[in-house]
């Protein structure tokens, strides 16, 4: 619980700070709309111009959308300090610093950084989901509802652990690691179409790496009623949590790799 | 046993080389940071932690601090090994990089101590006292509610100084404080160790290259030279063995006047009086003077020690560093 409080405290102060430079954040957070709202648009001109993706309708494209939107900048927000400067602080020995501190590392990490100018990502996915959600007749139930909660929930701890990959890869190389990036952004760029839109080796690679075929496609296409890969219900329910999966393998993989930790500078 | 007890540390870093043109994969090159370090450390100990550039000082501090693990020997800090329960361990220790900050960049540094506060779980009576306590004792009281980027380097120092000893801990370790400081900000900082290692017995293991930082504040002193100890004791032991010069600048009265001295001494015009280097072991200073008189009426005249940086220097290349 401490742990908790350590970090809503730590996300008051960078709050403040950032609130410092008004113009400043209000710019940078209406630069973000326009750049989402981009990304929001070859989704409108998509549909437009096909109005169908397989069996996926357009508001079922919106609800995709929509939902990958959320989550990845839910992540981007709160969890800024593993999302963001994290390999920087491996490479620059920066590190260091939160290693002569009594707490985790990674709660530190979590506790260094937000990023409230997603909130306008934020924002353009929500209007998508809700949009994507209406043409598409979503019946919203409490289990749509609580499985929507899941499948962002779990989302977030899949997206960090993507993060994870890039931290770990510096800690032994000491160098950014731009294959880690595949993962992260090129993940939130393709699944934010439902991922049976792809070829075979894609599919794969989304549902048995980076699993956000697991997280969010699966439970989304339950909530909007055509069942992907043509699972049961209960499927839906269960597959969100290899988020948390990976997510553990990698805080795993980083505790080991901690241990080669070399530092730098004097 | 000792506070802090450091037998036969060891530690080498791989060092990839440069690509030879056409080789496919980089040597790797082994560098020993550390070979077979030893020493013991008593509680409320002062220590000055010296060598050239590379010598392994950082790599000590860090191993200490409990961010690196050694690869073979011991260490015991108030009978823990720090690279293992790291965050038992480094709740007792409190570290400053003089080159790496740790408040936060951006927020009052108040802000930054209240969230260590939390960090180090410290309790709210506790953390106030001491920290009012630490802000009287480094003049921070204007500045509490100074962002860290707003400041100069030197209260940036003080400030990190006060956010590394909230939680008062037994054992301080400083890599290289005074970098880049003023002489008023070296002198409160000094001022302020010596303040610090008194009132609360707190050990404090410095690693610096101001050698007056050293005469200042410690001791004992340790060498290191290419990852091993050289030298292990008192910094007037370490320099009588150097400190074999005196220079004397002198003037006369009358122009024609030239000391005669014996071969010994070095002797250089300089300007319209002379400079005079010689060893009080060969030439004693009485008879020195004895020479200088006889030349004709003195008008003034100073002797000067040698300087310490100079002695270093020495000593590091006698010592083949």
């Amino acid at each position: 619980m401490n742990t908790l409080r350590l970090y809503l405290r730590s996300m008051g102060i960078l709050l403040k700070s950032q609130l410092q430079y008004p113009l400043s954040f209000l710019l940078q957070t209406l630069a973000q709309l326009i750049m989402e709202g981009g990304e929001m648009l070859a989704v409108v001109l998509l549909v437009d111009r096909f109005d169908h993706l397989n069996q996926w309708s357009a508001g079922d494209l919106y609800f995709f959308f929509g939902l990958m939107s959320v989550t990845f900048y839910i992540t981007e927000c709160f969890g800024r300090g593993i999302t963001g400067n994290f390999p920087s602080m491996v490479r620059t020995g920066q590190l260091d610093t939160l290693l002569i501190r009594p707490r985790g590392i990674l709660t530190q990490v979590l506790c260094s950084a937000v990023d409230p100018r997603r909130i306008t990502c934020i924002a353009v996915g929500t209007v998508s989901l809700i949009l994507g959600s209406r043409m598409s007749r979503v019946d919203w139930t409490a289990a749509n509802i609580l499985l929507l909660a899941e499948s962002i929930f779990c989302g977030f701890w899949l997206i960090l652990g993507l993060f994870l990959i890039e931290a770990i890869l510096c800690i032994h190389s000491v160098k950014s690691v731009e294959i880690a990036n595949a993962l992260t952004y090129g993940g939130r760029s393709a699944c934010q179409y439902p991922v049976d839109a792809f070829p075979r080796s894609f599919r794969t690679l989304f549902t048995v790496i980076a699993p956000f075929a697991l997280v969010m496609h699966v439970p989304a296409s339950r909530i909007l009623g055509k069942p992907i890969f043509g699972w049961p219900a209960w499927a839906a329910w269960i597959s969100p949590l290899s988020g948390f999966v990976l997510f553990a393998v990698m805080v795993l993989l980083f505790a080991k790799a901690m241990r080669f930790y070399r530092s730098t500078g004097s | 046993m000792s506070f802090i007890h450091v037998q036969h540390l060891c530690k080498r870093f791989y060092v990839q080389k440069k690509r030879k043109n056409g080789a496919l994969l980089r040597e790797k090159e082994t560098v020993e940071a550390l070979k077979d370090v030893s020493f013991q450390i008593e509680k409320g100990e002062l220590i000055g932690y010296i060598g050239p550039n590379g010598a392994g000082k950082s790599t000590t501090v860090k191993i200490l601090s409990g961010i690196l693990t050694p690869d073979s020997g011991e260490a015991e800090v108030g009978g823990k090994v720090p690279w293992k329960n790291r965050k038992e361990y480094v709740q007792h220790i409190g570290v400053v990089f003089g080159q790496r900050m740790q408040l936060w960049w951006d927020v009052p540094i108040l802000d930054s101590y209240s969230l260590l506060k939390d960090i180090y779980r410290i309790p709210e009576a506790t953390y106030q006292k001491r920290l009012s306590e630490l802000a009287e004792a480094l003049n921070l009281g204007d500045l509490l509610r100074t962002p860290l980027r707003q400041m100069s380097l030197g209260q940036r120092m003080r400030a990190e100084l006060c956010g590394s000893l909230l939680h008062q801990p037994e054992m301080l370790f400083l890599d290289e404080p005074t970098i880049g400081l003023d002489a008023v900000s070296k002198l409160a900082l000094r001022d302020f160790l010596k303040w610090e290692n008194r009132e609360h017995r707190t050990t404090i293991l410095l690693t610096t290259h101001d050698m007056e930082d050293i005469a200042a504040l410690c001791p004992r002193v340790m060498v290191l030279g290419h990852g091993r100890k050289l030298y292990d004791g008192s910094l007037q032991d370490l320099l009588r063995h150097y400190d074999r010069t005196r220079t004397v600048e002198i003037r006369y009265g009358g122009d024609e006047s030239r000391p005669d001295l014996p071969e010994s001494v070095q002797m250089l015009k300089e300007g319209d009086g002379f400079r005079i280097i010689y060893e009080p072991e060969k030439l004693p200073t009485a008879e020195l003077l004895n020479l200088l008189q006889q030349a004709g009426p003195i008008r003034e005249m100073t002797v000067q020690p040698q300087n310490i940086d100079h002695l270093i220097a020495d000593m590091y290349r006698e010592m083949g560093l």
